[in-house]
């Protein structure tokens, strides 16, 4: 094996022991025995400090361009890998988180290239002295967010015939639209309840035989069924990610012999930067919302 | 963010038309020859080419070449309709445009080296 390539090699190694060491101590020292938190700086700091890792290993190797890239996602592809592997990642949290550490990395890799050239180890320790603060510093704030989406579809029924399908409903059948669904997320399925009255249980049945245990807080007939989720899937693709809190189906008479329905839903996430995340879980609860409220419209209205 | 859907741009190019890559590589070697200029980081996203301390051009990584000329030398060069106007700020002076093979890389090269010329004649008049 030559030089060139033990170099390469050492960035790839080096970057992702880094990344493994940083997220295990840091899970150990800022963990509070509660529920585990994806934190800003796992998918930003670290991403910018293993392209800067790779760089320092692979600055005098005069990489062109399209290596630089190739070998970014290559190292992407180890990380995503030991993820999938040791921390039992899903494979759509994987292709969900990919693009935002490339962007980092790819940032990390042209900042230390340029960081490095300059030789100005005072500018260098400095730089990464500010990421490793930026690194405790986030792990040591609290992180909370919570949101809601809402959407609305107009029922050529009235009220009484479209809020039979609303409390539950047979199997969906119609093909999924939705690209995150047809590579393989689960999709919603069906809906079961044990009782048409307040505080009856209700399940929402995915597409991967998966279920959301649901009780009914608000049983207002024809108007609003308002139910909180009790019990999640331990899905690797939810669990430690995202919790759904609440749901919500509500009723509107437009005295035309047709309804507007709205769904709620109401979740708390557990993986920042919320600013990339939150476009992610908005996307699916509300194809989620519109699998399902497109179900009830067509049941509806037959 | 724009640095990050830039990286996605990236990501799309090394894929897609992984040629691109090696145009930027073949225009950065050469804008960096001549004297006094530096790259960095575009605000934007992609790479931008200085003179001292001011901008001579920037690629997005998309193969997509923004620069900024005065209105006169726009119009000369939009009668040779190889570019177009800038893809946002169309009334201005800025032009673009898309390096796909290596003759536009070649063209890239000249409207780069029109612009630096013009910001090293004035830097020395």
């Amino acid at each position: 094996m030559n030089t060139r390539t033990i170099q390469i090699l050492k960035g790839f190694i080096v970057s992702n022991l880094f990344s493994v060491g940083l997220i295990g101590v840091s899970k150990y020292l800022f963990s509070r025995g509660g529920q585990p938190i994806f934190i800003f700086s796992e998918f930003v700091i670290i991403p910018i400090l293993m392209g800067m890792i790779c760089a320092w290993f692979w600055k005098d190797l005069n990489l062109p361009g399209r290596k630089k890239a190739l070998y970014a996602c290559l190292d992407i592809f180890l990380v995503l890998a030991f993820s999938y592997i040791f921390l039992g990642e899903g494979v759509i949290c994987l292709v969900i988180v990919s693009p935002l550490i490339f962007g980092f990395l790819m940032l990390g890799v042209f900042v230390g290239f340029k960081l490095f050239k300059r030789n100005d180890e005072n500018l260098n320790v400095s730089i990464i002295a500010i990421l490793v603060f930026v690194f405790v510093n986030d792990s040591l704030s609290k992180h909370n967010y919570q949101n809601r989406v809402s959407d609305t579809i107009t029922i050529n029924a009235p009220p009484a015939k479209v809020w039979k399908n609303v409390v539950a409903f047979e199997k969906i059948k119609q093909e999924n639209k939705y690209w995150l669904f047809r590579i393989g997320m689960p999709s919603p399925m069906q809906t079961t309840v044990t009782g048409y009255y307040k505080g009856a249980g209700r399940k929402c049945i995915f597409s991967n035989g998966y279920t959301f245990d649901e009780k009914i807080i608000t049983y207002d007939e024809a108007r609003d069924l308002t139910f909180d989720i009790v019990g999640q899937p331990r899905d690797p693709e939810i669990m430690n990610h995202i919790d759904i809190l609440r749901g919500q189906f509500l009723l509107k008479d437009n005295g035309n012999g047709t309804t507007t329905l709205t769904g709620n839903s109401w979740y708390k996430l557990y993986v920042f930067p919320t600013w990339y995340y939150d476009i992610w879980a908005q996307s699916i609860t509300r194809n989620v919302h519109l699998r399902v409220m497109e179900h009830i419209k067509q049941l509806s209205e037959k | 963010m724009p640095y990050l859907f830039d990286s996605q741009l990236m990501l799309w190019t090394l894929f897609a038309r992984p040629q691109i890559l090696d145009a930027f590589d073949n225009i950065e070697l050469e804008v960096l020859r001549w004297q006094g200029t530096g790259k960095r980081l575009h605000k934007y996203g992609g790479i931008q080419f200085d003179f001292n301390g001011k901008e001579i051009g920037h690629i997005h990584s998309n193969g997509l070449l923004d620069i900024r000329f005065n209105r006169k030398i726009k119009a000369q060069l939009l009668a040779e309709n190889r570019i177009t106007d800038h893809h946002v700020f169309e009334k201005s002076g800025w032009i673009s445009f898309y390096i796909e093979n290596e003759n536009d890389a070649q063209y890239a090269k000249e409207l780069l080296r029109k612009a630096y010329e013009g910001l090293y004649d004035h830097l020395h008049r």
